[in-house]
């Protein structure tokens, strides 16, 4: 068979393809679009031969892009909707922790004892977390933490609104965690930099409103949203060390193939990170800067925390690994 | 075989069992498409400020405008990319532009979660500045891919195939067997250049075809008319009879 003879008897078939996949990606499904996968499969083999008989390029280009074509429509799939990242938020993140839990404690720890080193050390030396906070910051502490100031009017002076509070929550503190998450990529020093500071500016700010302000006011405007909002900080920087350390430790896997892998286990880990850091934006803008008695507030704060652990712990267990 | 390939052709294996050549794109390319998106997201910004100022403001208040604006802010920011690229057409509207598509690297379309975690890792991939980190991850790796890439496993390839223009020439020369036997690079690229040669000027097929001297065993405008003869040859081994070319490739092209 001559090449000619060839393109001439596979012609109609990659016709027909084509014609198929005009109808199957405007997405009006017809009754022949049954006879897609065959009448790919079919150009395939046709594709297959023309490579291996060095038919024209001409010819090879046509079938190769046909071929990528089909292959796009015959794999697309919807991304599951709702359900499936219910799914995702449900059980696998909550599974995803707990896989890694080493790596969360780790994390936890960095996060945290930092933090209480620096709150503990502050009020008698208060120095370091000045140099931490600056004249801006300390202004603003003193203004949401003080003797008799209210945090939440503070911030409602800022801003407007609990709504605009909301907002600005969402942008800033989601974005952290997803850079926090980016940073990942630089063997994780990226998210251990975003860690350890944050830590460090946390402890300075309760160690300073000990020292010069009134760390009620402090307690109870954070203790509802703490929980989230900190467990969310934690758990993005732990889905960037996860990709930090498949680089600097690939074990038996291709530091590529171990980089796309653990990208795969990340991912869960960042989005349930990002909910909670929205989660937490709702309590901080719409419950937090309420003038309720410290004891309710606290009660709540510990309500969450109660809640977040039950989460961490027992959601999706039981349930069969993500396919 | 050739130690280094010219082109930026990517095979991969599909699911179905057949080779797929994929044309990757370059940092040049993208960059067009990047800045394009660039642009079209600044338009975008200054339309959606300009309604919050005249329209919403008056409407529902500066407070709730400020907050609407700042999620649409973070929304644009980071879920722009995301929502073309996980789209069907698999492209931003400045990578369409430009004839790009992003894939995931087994050639299926790209996964919300690919196109998510590709375009988180911006953030990497622009320091220090200008994509440095991401162009140099590029320019290192065969298919073109940045950091983000490589996490995600995708691609940016080229949409369409490239034009190609066949000159309907025939080439006129006497059908003769290679003298040895040629492998099916070699082959390949003899037909190839029988292909293109049309295309040419007489002084670059001439300047070609003296790179096969070892085959052609003669200098010049002879060299050229004796590959001519052989890509005919290999075209079709027998003059006019039906035999098929074998299908066992280069151990049955013997002269």
């Amino acid at each position: 068979m001559t090449p000619a003879q060839f393109e001439k008897q596979i012609e109609p078939r990659w016709e027909k393809l084509e014609q198929l996949l005009n109808e199957a990606e405007k997405s009006q499904p017809t009754a022949n679009v049954d006879e897609l996968p065959a009448t790919f499969r079919q150009v395939c083999h046709d594709l297959s031969v023309a490579q291996h008989r060095m038919s024209p390029q001409r010819l090879t280009q046509r079938l190769n892009a046909l071929a990528i074509r089909g292959y796009r429509v015959l794999e697309r799939r919807s991304s599951g909707g709702w359900e499936s990242f219910v799914r995702l938020l449900l059980v696998e993140f909550p599974q995803g922790v707990r896989a890694e839990a080493k790596l969360f404690w780790w994390c936890t720890a960095l996060f945290y004892v930092p933090a209480v080193v620096m709150a503990a050390f502050t009020p008698s030396h208060p120095e370091w977390s000045m140099a931490l906070l600056g004249p801006d910051g300390m202004a603003q502490i003193e203004g949401m933490y003080g003797e008799d100031t209210s945090p939440g009017e503070f911030m409602r002076d800022k801003f407007g609104s609990n709504f605009a509070m909301f907002c600005f929550y969402i942008w800033n503190n989601v974005s952290i965690n997803f850079k926090t998450f980016a940073g990942g990529m630089l063997g994780g020093v990226g998210s251990l930099v975003v860690l350890l500071f944050n830590s460090l500016f946390l402890g300075a700010v309760a160690g300073y409103v000990h020292y010069s302000g009134n760390p009620a006011t402090l307690y109870s405007f954070v203790a509802g949203h703490s929980a989230p909002e900190l467990t969310g900080l934690v758990i993005s920087a732990m889905a960037g060390m996860r990709l930090g350390l498949s680089v600097l430790r690939p074990g038996r896997l291709e530091r590529r193939a171990a980089l796309v892998l653990a990208g795969r286990k990340a991912l869960p880990l960042l989005i349930g990170a990002a909910t909670l850091t929205c989660i937490a934006a709702v309590i901080e803008g719409f419950w937090s800067a309420q003038n309720f008695a410290p004891t309710i507030k606290y009660a709540f704060g510990a309500i969450n925390w109660l809640l977040l652990a039950a989460f961490l712990f027992f959601s999706g267990r039981g349930q069969t690994h993500a396919t | 075989m050739a130690a280094a390939r010219a082109d930026t052709l990517q095979s991969v294996e599909l699911a179905d069992g057949v080779e797929i050549q994929l044309r990757v794109a370059g940092p040049a390319v993208r960059s067009m498409a990047y800045t394009l998106d660039l642009l079209l997201r600044i338009v975008i910004y200054i339309v959606v400020g300009m309604v919050a100022v005249f329209l919403l403001i008056s409407a529902i208040g500066p407070e709730l405008t400020g907050g609407l604006m700042m999620i649409f802010i973070f929304l644009m920011e980071w879920f722009y990319n995301v929502f073309f690229e996980a789209g069907p057409r698999g492209a931003t509207p400045g990578q369409r532009r430009m004839g790009l598509r992003v894939m995931s690297v087994t050639g299926g379309p790209v996964s919300l979660a690919q196109a998510v975690m590709r375009n988180f890792l911006r953030v990497v991939d622009f320091m220090p500045g200008f994509y440095l980190a991401g162009i140099v991850c590029m320019l290192f790796t065969k298919r073109f891919q940045r950091l983000g890439d490589l996490v995600a496993d995708t691609v940016v390839t080229y949409a369409d195939p490239p034009p190609v223009s066949t000159p309907s020439v025939e080439v006129r020369a006497q059908r003769r067997a290679p003298p040895q036997v040629l492998t099916r690079e070699e082959q390949a690229a003899l037909l190839q250049f029988m292909e293109r040669a049309p295309l040419w000027a007489d002084e670059r097929r001439i300047e070609l075809a003296t790179l096969a001297e070892p085959l052609t065993q003669a200098p010049g405008i002879e060299g050229l008319r004796n590959l001519c003869g052989m890509a005919l040859w290999l075209q079709e081994p027998e003059d006019k009879r039906g035999t098929p070319p074998p299908l066992k490739g280069a151990p049955l092209f013997r002269s």
